[in-house]
């Protein structure tokens, strides 16, 4: 932490890299979400992240592709390729079995990560059925946790129904400390 | 903010020189220093916004501007600063507040329309290096250093030549002792400021991956890209007599940027970054 004051002192910049080891927590968690909180999986899930302007990119961009198509065959997960209104490209995936869409967004984020694409990761996110409506797991690769994103009509967010769910999961799920920085993502393309 | 800054260190000097008139001593002078400073380190935000006019706009006034923000937060794991919009044609952005938890980043209304969403995003990941490398901090520091150099030098100069019985001769020595380390000193905060741009322009880079948009940002602003025009030719020949130069907005800007450098040069920066990118 010292070094990283430092360092922005000093005017380096580096984009914090992408921790992917608590990804897979969502599996389990899926589960305990089910039985005690009512929202199942509703079978979509996306990695969003920001394209570069590299060659390079475009190899792993393929790659990606290639791998999925792959995957696809092999799960019969179905996926597509998309923008949003920001320029962030989203792989979106979908999958009725929801291990499969777990184990497709780990493929794709250790295919970028190994491609040297980390730090182009904003974030992985899993969509449940709710009973007012989707509710929004999202996984934060540079916090290397979990918050939760429950849209409630226009700009507003049911954070009520948020916090609830941070206190049921928070057991088994890692989930991003700082509320500050639970991000609102409108427009999701899930 | 660099003409509120400069009011700023008038009312300083003028404070000061009435201070040193009065027969303070060194340590009290060095002591009042320390004390503006300080006021303008804790209340640089709310100074520059007050002066610039800035108005703190919430996420549900201006939804895609905290949303565009958000997104580079979470990228750079950078906390959310308060975002704040100006309304006034000119095309400027900038970041204040003393520490990144304090942070202000304001757009202008002129920026926002001159500028398409990929380039305001790369200004806004700029602001946010800014925000990011304390610059706010660095620069009050630099300041300060060299203010209280130009006070020592000032005083030796002053009380340690000449003994009991100063010369006049000695007064002009520490005047312009004094002035020399005052040129050399904002020279280098000049130079230390120029430094911070192109790291801050570096920072952006890297956030949005895309080196370009920010150089394509900075023609426009800084007027360097020629302006395509709207109107018919057909119009606008019958208006041209009238004119002697052709109006050019953008140079009011330019005197405001003097502590930034060249926008040649930052753009030449930023095309070095995108060939690091492309081989890195």
């Amino acid at each position: 932490m010292r070094f990283k004051i430092l360092d922005s002192i000093l005017g380096k910049s580096e984009l914090p890299t992408a921790k992917l080891d608590r990804l897979f927590a969502m599996s389990t968690a899926s589960i305990t979400m089910e039985a005690n909180l009512g929202l199942s999986p509703d079978g979509t899930a996306g990695i969003c992240f920001k394209p570069i302007e590299s060659s390079k990119y475009e190899a792993a961009r393929s790659e990606i592709q290639e791998l999925l198509s792959y995957s696809a065959r092999e799960t019969g997960t179905k996926y597509r390729v998309e923008q949003d209104e920001y320029r962030f490209l989203w792989v979106v995936l979908e999958d009725p079995h929801f291990d499969d869409l777990v184990a497709n967004v780990h493929l794709v984020s250790t295919t970028m990560v190994e491609h040297g694409f980390g730090e182009r990761l904003l974030c992985a996110v899993y969509r449940f059925r709710g009973k007012e409506g989707p509710v929004f797991w999202i996984y934060s690769f540079k916090g290397g946790a979990y918050y939760p994103f429950a849209p409630a009509g226009g700009q507003n967010r049911d954070n009520s129904l948020e916090f609830r769910l941070r206190s049921v999961m928070e057991p088994e799920l890692p989930i991003e400390k700082d509320v500050e920085k639970w991000y609102p993502l409108w427009g999701i393309p899930l | 903010m660099l003409f509120t800054m400069f009011l700023l260190f008038l009312v300083y000097l003028a404070f000061l020189a009435i201070l040193a008139s009065q027969g303070a001593g060194p340590t009290v002078m060095i002591a009042f220093i320390s004390i503006f400073m300080l006021i303008q380190y804790f209340f640089s935000d709310r100074l520059v916004l007050m002066s610039m006019g800035a108005k703190i706009v919430s996420e549900s006034e201006e939804p895609q501007l905290h949303q565009m923000i958000s997104r580079l937060c979470a990228m750079a794991d950078l906390p959310k600063p308060k975002i704040a919009v100006v309304n006034t044609p000119m095309p400027n952005a900038f970041a204040t507040g003393r520490n990144p938890g304090n942070a202000v980043v304001a757009v202008t209304t002129g920026i926002r329309s001159q500028l398409n969403q990929a380039e305001l995003e790369a200004v806004l990941a700029h602001e946010l290096t800014h925000v990011k490398n304390r610059d706010v901090m660095v620069m009050t520091i630099a300041s300060f250093l060299s203010t209280v150099a130009f006070y020592i030098v000032r005083y030796s100069l002053y009380f340690g030549g000449a003994g009991s019985d100063r010369q006049k001769g000695s007064v002009w020595v520490a005047f312009f002792a004094s002035v020399v380390v005052w040129i050399a000193s904002s020279l280098l905060i000049r130079a230390l400021s120029r430094y911070r741009e192109y790291a801050a322009d570096r920072g952006s880079a890297v956030i949005t991956g895309q080196p370009s948009n920010l150089a394509s940002a900075l023609m426009k602003i800084s007027g360097v890209m020629p302006r395509i025009p709207k109107e018919d030719l057909r119009k606008a020949e019958g208006m041209n007599a009238f004119f002697i130069i052709p109006a050019i907005s953008g140079s009011s800007i330019m005197n405001l940027l003097s502590t930034h450098p060249p926008t040649e040069k930052r753009i030449a920066a930023l095309q070095r970054i995108e060939r690091e990118l492309e081989t890195a």
